[in-house]
């Protein structure tokens, strides 16, 4: 449509990151070098994904869902985990908690995400004269997808740097952390496997981004009541 | 500190998530992607100077349904359409109006004329016939009318013709019920956008006419030293009319090409054996530039050497023997007592009423003073030579007029009347070449080896059906013009092209035609709306984090910094 359309849809997909920084103490303690290091993180791993997909990937021709392609590409998927845990755990960080690293991590791994994946349609399509919801969905997304990053950041931080969590618990955070993990997949499927249009799988991601934010918030508070 | 307040987790986020998404699912209907559709734009010529057609080819305004939207509703005056493109169909244009708006030059964004699929080039396989129904006719009468008006008037906005289509119909639909509510399209109301991306129109530079010849000599007598006598057939083969790229002239004059080249054929074969080939040469001639007074038949006439120019006994010329009536017309310029003439005539109507047609004389003298030759065998007249046309057209039209232009498409010319008119021309040179005059032979009979072949005729009356063939917008070497010389040469010996420049007062412009993009837009409003909606969604989600990460006092203490601090600086 205009440059006006284009700056609404880039507040929508990059605004609630700049909000979250800025509104939680992590912005008191100053931690975006962290968050900086897991962008850079988060690019390497990317990029290790995109080797990976172009080596065992068919292209399709068609739209169809694949069951195999599909759990190739999960798998794939699961590169990001690694990421993600090399970034908790093998990077040094200036004394941050462990509260506040986790959030940091999340943070840059949703921003770099949005940076990657969103912002080049959003310059090429949104300035276009034509309208389209899709922008708008994009950047809804977006913002399910910054809870999704901080939800599995705060359960990967509760399984590899947390040591004396509940036993019972221990189970619950991994399923939750696969299911998180696996959330890409799941969505393509719905839109591929079920034909689900986008503003439908958009909502789903909304609600199940929220749904695992509670879960995980939870998982979360409930670990830390043993330990203080 | 997160535990500090699960139980309000999800409250506020879902507050402003929950409108978003109603308004996203509600809007969702409205989405899809720009339509695309060639449209064809009005000529734009200057004639000795004076501009005419349309000036403009850029295009990009909103869609407007009609003239009138909201003037006669609101009575005020006259809706602004400066800033409008109309959309109109042609199935429902009101003429009167119409010719109003262009006499008065009332300001316009542009115009989309909409014809109906019938009058589509590309869409050949409506065949016509003496069964097409009377609507038909009505909308043909409509856009003759139109085209005149267009081409006759000096329009300072573009104005382009499309087709009716399902994509088009839509839009044209909802942007109806837009005016239907007397909201005019603006920036702020959102609607559909028409884009036409044109440089501005170029001048043509020097454009040429192709004029192409091919011979079929007769049988000299053995030591006959004089030239034999010589009779032409010709036909103008270009075209003109408000449309460049849609102007096929299927009747006009696509009809008199398709029976001149059955006619070399027919003869071809004929001529081919010694035993059959008759003692006069034929000469066939496809001449352009003929909407604009047959001026290539005049270049082309000049050019004949003057010595063969005398050879010529007469010369037939054939012009829109398409349409399936039983009344034709030979148009002569000398008085009908002539002898050539009243032997031409004679030979015609005694084989015409053999095939069950009706011929009738029509005598128009010549004003050499007046620049309008309204038919091409007045050029011939001009340059004394004996010269009738053969045309369904009863009257002379005027400048500029049958000549091919948007309405005269494949669907109101018929195949057998075609296939009739060519027997009558061919037989009637074949009795005057074989003295067979008055005699009851058939020498093209059906079932001969030299009967009429439908097939032939249907070809190329397909292929020049959608064939835009406007002079000056056709290259030297267009395919066209080979083809036409490549089919003489097939039939007949020394095919010759004169390529001769149009004269003067002619200055034509391209960008004849182009690609419609039609966008849905949103409005500013809706922009504003949404950056209103956004803005509201991050203070919320900024103080729904502020109180759950920090608590309420944190939320009170940011928001009243900035305020303090307003107050001291004043």
């Amino acid at each position: 449509m205009t440059v006006f359309h284009f700056i609404n849809c880039a507040i929508l997909t990059f605004g609630p990151h700049a909000v979250y920084y800025s509104a939680t103490p992590l912005s008191e303690y100053d931690t975006i070098g962290t968050s900086i290091k897991a962008a850079v993180v988060y690019l390497i791993t990317a990029l290790v994904k995109l080797v990976c997909l172009a080596t065992f990937l068919n292209v399709s021709e068609s739209d169809s869902f694949d069951p195999y392609q599909e759990l190739l590409k999960a798998s794939i998927g699961f590169i990001d985990v690694a990421g993600l845990y090399f970034a908790l755990t093998q990077l040094a960080h200036r004394n941050i908690s462990q509260n506040h690293k986790f959030q940091a991590v999340g943070l840059g791994w949703a921003f770099a995400d949005s940076v990657l994946h969103r912002l080049a349609p959003l310059w090429m399509g949104a300035r276009g004269l034509e309208f389209t919801w899709d922008y708008i969905l994009q950047g809804l997304e977006a913002n399910a997808n910054l809870v999704f990053s901080i939800s599995l950041a705060a359960l990967g931080s509760l399984m590899w740097l947390r040591k004396n969590k509940p036993k019972t618990l221990i189970p619950i955070i991994y399923a939750c952390a696969g299911i998180v993990a696996t959330m890409p997949s799941i969505t393509s499927y719905l839109r591929q496997g079920l034909g689900w249009h986008f503003p439908k799988v958009v909502g789903f991601e909304l609600f199940s981004s929220l749904a695992m934010a509670f879960i995980s918030w939870q998982l979360f508070a409930a670990c830390q009541r043993p330990s203080s | 500190m997160a535990k500090s307040q699960p139980s309000m987790l999800g409250l506020p986020v879902y507050s402003s998530v929950v409108p978003l998404l109603i308004i996203v699912m509600a809007c969702v209907e409205l989405c899809d992607a720009a339509t695309v559709i060639d449209v064809y734009r009005l000529v734009q010529y200057d004639l000795a100077g004076v501009p005419f057609g349309s000036r403009l080819a850029a295009l990009n305004h909103h869609a407007g349904s009609s003239l009138f939207s909201s003037s006669s509703a609101a009575g005020t005056a006259a809706a602004d359409l400066s800033r409008t493109v109309l959309i109109l169909p042609v199935r429902e244009l009101n003429l009167t109006f119409i010719r109003e708006y262009i006499g008065q030059r009332k300001p316009l964004g542009g115009l989309l004329l909409l014809l109906p699929p019938l009058f589509n080039p590309e869409n050949v396989d409506s065949r016509g016939g003496s069964d097409h129904g009377s609507a038909e006719d009505v909308i043909k009468e409509v856009l003759i009318e139109l085209e005149q008006l267009l081409i006759n008037a000096n329009i300072p906005y573009p104005v382009y013709f499309g087709f009716e289509d399902d994509r088009v119909n839509a839009v044209l639909a909802d942007v109806k019920k837009n005016d239907a509510t007397g909201q005019p399209a603006t920036a702020t109301t959102g609607g559909y956008k028409l884009v036409v991306a044109a440089p501005e129109p170029k001048k043509i530079a020097s454009p040429t006419i192709a004029n192409i010849q091919g011979w079929l000599p007769g049988l000299k007598a053995d030591g006959d030293s004089n030239q034999l006598p010589t009779i032409a057939v010709v036909a103008s083969y270009d075209t003109f009319g408000a449309a460049p790229a849609l102007s096929v002239g299927s009747d006009s004059n696509g009809s008199g090409v398709v029976a001149l080249l059955e006619i070399a054929r027919l003869f071809s074969i004929l001529y081919s054996s010694p035993k059959t080939r008759g003692r006069y040469n034929l000469l066939f001639a496809l001449t352009s530039g003929g909407p604009y007074n047959y001026n290539g038949t005049h270049k082309w006439l000049r050019s004949l050497d003057q010595r063969l120019r005398e050879t010529i006994d007469y010369a037939i010329c054939l012009n829109s023997i398409g349409a399936s009536s039983n009344e034709l017309w030979i148009h002569v310029s000398k008085p009908p007592d002539n002898v050539y003439i009243k032997q031409i005539f004679e030979g015609f109507s005694s084989v015409s009423e053999e095939l069950g047609l009706k011929v009738g004389l029509k005598h128009k003298k010549i004003n050499i003073s007046n620049p309008r030759v309204a038919w091409e065998h007045e050029q011939f007249s001009r340059m004394r030579v004996t010269a009738a046309t053969l045309s369904e057209l009863s009257a002379a039209p005027d400048f500029l007029e049958n000549t091919g232009g948007l309405s005269d498409k494949r669907y109101f010319v018929d195949e057998a009347s075609i296939s009739r008119r060519v027997k009558l021309v061919a037989e009637s040179l074949a009795r005057h070449i074989y003295g067979q005059e008055g005699k009851n032979v058939d020498i093209f009979a059906d079932g001969s080896s030299l009967s009429i072949n439908p097939s032939y005729i249907h070809s190329w009356l397909q292929f020049l059906s959608t064939t835009p063939r406007v002079a000056p917008f056709l290259s030297k070497n267009d395919p066209l013009i080979m083809a036409l010389k490549k089919e003489l040469a097939d039939h007949t010996v020394e095919v010759r092209v004169q390529q001769e420049g149009l004269d003067g007062i002619f200055t034509f412009y391209d960008s004849t035609s182009g690609k419609l993009h039609i966008y849905q837009v949103a409005s500013v409003t809706f922009d504003l709306l949404l950056l209103l909606v956004l803005g509201s969604y991050l203070i919320t989600l900024f103080c729904f984090l502020v109180i759950t990460t920090r608590g309420v006092d944190d939320l009170i203490s940011v928001f009243r910094r900035p305020a303090s601090r307003k107050v001291k600086t004043a």
